[in-house]
């Protein structure tokens, strides 16, 4: 099982700035970020690391901040990949609330993330499937 | 159970009775000071005729600096009390020994009322000086016998230290400052139900909803009893909350109370929304007839099941003065605050602004989010900020602009909060 950080952060200077010093003060390293905005305030999602280690370092300090949990799919980093994927969760009828992905080799292997509704039918299609899915701990070393 | 049994537990009718005595004798007595010599004041034949009196107005006061108000020789006062005098003259009050003893007393009771008792230990946070509030509750803690610490305010991982090495189970604050005070032993990974023996908290000289009380209570996990008084007539002590929690008693045996339509000045019954309008029945440096508090209220009808019979008003709506007008709409910062208290999510800390956009008023309300229960999601946050907006439109018929902001970030402050800043051109 594996998850990300959401962070309710308020879209002005400086503001990612103080999320990324603590990380960076924790030596954590972030494997990914995405944003969403609803204007004067957002959502930061980071894939990092040591998520147990960055979400006490965060709460520490006052960020409002909690856990969602994620899959992280192993894929090729090849044209069509992406497609072949959804076409199993489509299948299946899993809507997806939120996706970002990273290339982990390039040309090689990339990676996807992704919250969806349903975890157990989702994890169960995909590893059927026999797609790769990634835990915290191999975040650290992929 | 009661301070003072004989007083507050008498028979309605004897009340009645002495009180018109004692405003009898206070007619007499503030006759004897420069303001009221030519206001032609009478005996009255019962105390439905003090509807004839003038009123006494906070203006009168100013207008009547320094010593207009003072029956007295000044040689007798040996205290005075002061506001900050921010527009114009302050307004100050002299206070002779009998006055300072009066005062604690009343100040003893409202703390007897609740339960605090001589084995307790009492923090009292508010300011000392000029400000009424930590003297006050001074004087009135250590009559009572308990254990009092006279910290004053700021300064919170002092007050936590305080807390924890003398085991202090009453404090005096403002209920803004409770607030942060907890975001205080948050930051030092303390729970103050766990890490602290406190019991009760007395909260008061800031308008405040039940909502943000019971905000208070459950952070805290103590009982927050609404504190009332006006530096005017002493400061502290006028009218406390019984353990009912269900109203505040005003003490008649010290004060007579009206309630007046504050366009009219026409007296209204019991029940009727109004300004609250106090005689001193037993000032001794400065009596004030019919003093017009300026606060917004009712008279709760009925007995109280504490069986006291002083009167009990409802928590104060604000003050005439605090009341915004917005496009031509009527409100009271208090409105905004028990709506958005009670909404989930919301945290512990809000910001009131008032702009002039395109030569209309504009109401901003910047609200901090609760970490606690953020889930994570950009959905469930702008649900949030709408159920705000919503809800905020339904009380005071004025849409807001809702913005949320991070925990801790809005201003805080050591002495009465500030929520409210009209920024529009004048």
């Amino acid at each position: 099982m594996a998850y990300h950080l959401s962070i309710f952060t308020e879209n002005r200077p400086g503001k990612l700035k103080r999320i990324t010093k603590i990380l960076a003060d924790n030596k954590i390293n972030i494997r990914a970020i995405s944003l969403a905005s609803a204007g004067e305030y957002g959502i930061v999602k980071l894939l990092v690391n040591k998520g147990e280690q960055a979400f006490g370092a965060l709460k520490q300090e006052n960020i409002t901040v909690s856990k969602r949990r994620i899959l992280i799919i192993l894929l090729p980093d090849s044209p069509g990949a992406m497609y072949d994927l959804l076409v199993v969760l489509s299948e299946r009828n899993i809507n997806l609330e939120d996706c970002y992905g990273f290339v982990v080799e390039s040309k090689k292997q990339a990676a996807l993330v992704i919250e969806a509704e349903k975890y157990p039918q989702a994890e169960g299609a995909l590893l059927e499937k026999g797609y790769h899915l990634l835990t915290d701990q191999e975040l650290d070393t992929i | 159970m009661y301070w003072e049994k004989h007083v507050e537990i008498m028979e309605v009718g004897a009340l009645r009775e002495m009180q018109l005595k004692s405003v009898n004798e206070i007619i007499a007595k503030a006759g004897e000071a420069p303001f009221y010599r030519d206001k032609r004041l009478k005996h009255l034949k019962s105390l439905q005729e003090i509807a004839e009196m003038p009123f006494t107005k906070k203006q009168d006061l100013r207008d009547c600096f320094p010593y207009g108000f003072l029956r007295k020789d000044l040689t007798e006062a040996v205290r005075l009390h002061s506001s900050s005098g921010t527009t114009g003259n302050p307004t100050v009050v002299f206070h002779t020994k009998t006055d300072i003893e009066n005062w604690t007393n009343q100040v003893a009771r409202c703390m007897y009322m609740i339960g605090v008792r001589q084995e307790d230990v009492f923090q009292n946070t508010m300011g000392y000086g000029l400000f009424t509030g930590g003297l006050g509750f001074h004087y009135g803690a250590e009559k009572l016998g308990a254990l009092t610490i006279p910290i004053g305010p700021g300064n919170s991982r002092r007050q936590i230290w305080f807390m924890q090495n003398f085991g202090t189970t009453v404090v005096h604050i403002l209920p803004s400052y409770a607030l942060r005070l907890y975001s205080i032993f948050e930051e030092m990974n303390l729970d103050p139900k766990k890490d602290t023996k406190l019991k009760r908290f007395i909260i008061g000289s800031e308008p405040h909803s039940e909502e943000l009380r019971q905000q208070i209570e459950s952070l805290f996990g103590i009982k927050a009893f609404n504190s009332y008084g006006l530096s005017e007539v002493c400061g502290p002590g006028v009218g406390f909350e019984c353990s009912a929690q269900n109203g505040i008693h005003l003490w008649e045996d010290y004060y007579y109370v009206e309630i007046i339509n504050p366009e009219t000045g026409e007296p209204l019954p019991d029940g009727e929304e109004g300004e609250l309008v106090l005689t001193t029945l037993q000032r001794d440096a400065m009596p004030l007839i019919r003093y017009r508090t300026g606060d917004l209220t009712r008279v709760i009808p009925g007995k109280c099941q504490c069986e006291r019979v002083h009167k009990r008003i409802e928590r104060i709506k604000g003050r005439a003065d605090d009341m915004l007008i917005i496009n031509g709409v009527n409100l009271f910062p208090i409105q905004i605050e028990e709506t958005i208290m009670g909404i989930p999510g919301v945290g512990k800390n809000y910001l009131i602004e008032v702009k002039t956009e395109n030569f209309m008023d504009k109401l901003y309300i910047k609200v901090e989010v609760d970490k606690e229960i953020f889930e994570g999601t950009l959905s469930a946050l702008t649900y949030l900020q709408k159920r705000i907006t919503e809800e905020l439109k339904a009380e005071i018929t004025v849409t807001p602009v809702v913005q949320l902001a991070e925990p801790d970030t809005l201003p805080v402050w050591e002495g009465k909060a500030k929520r409210v800043q009209d920024l529009r051109n004048p």
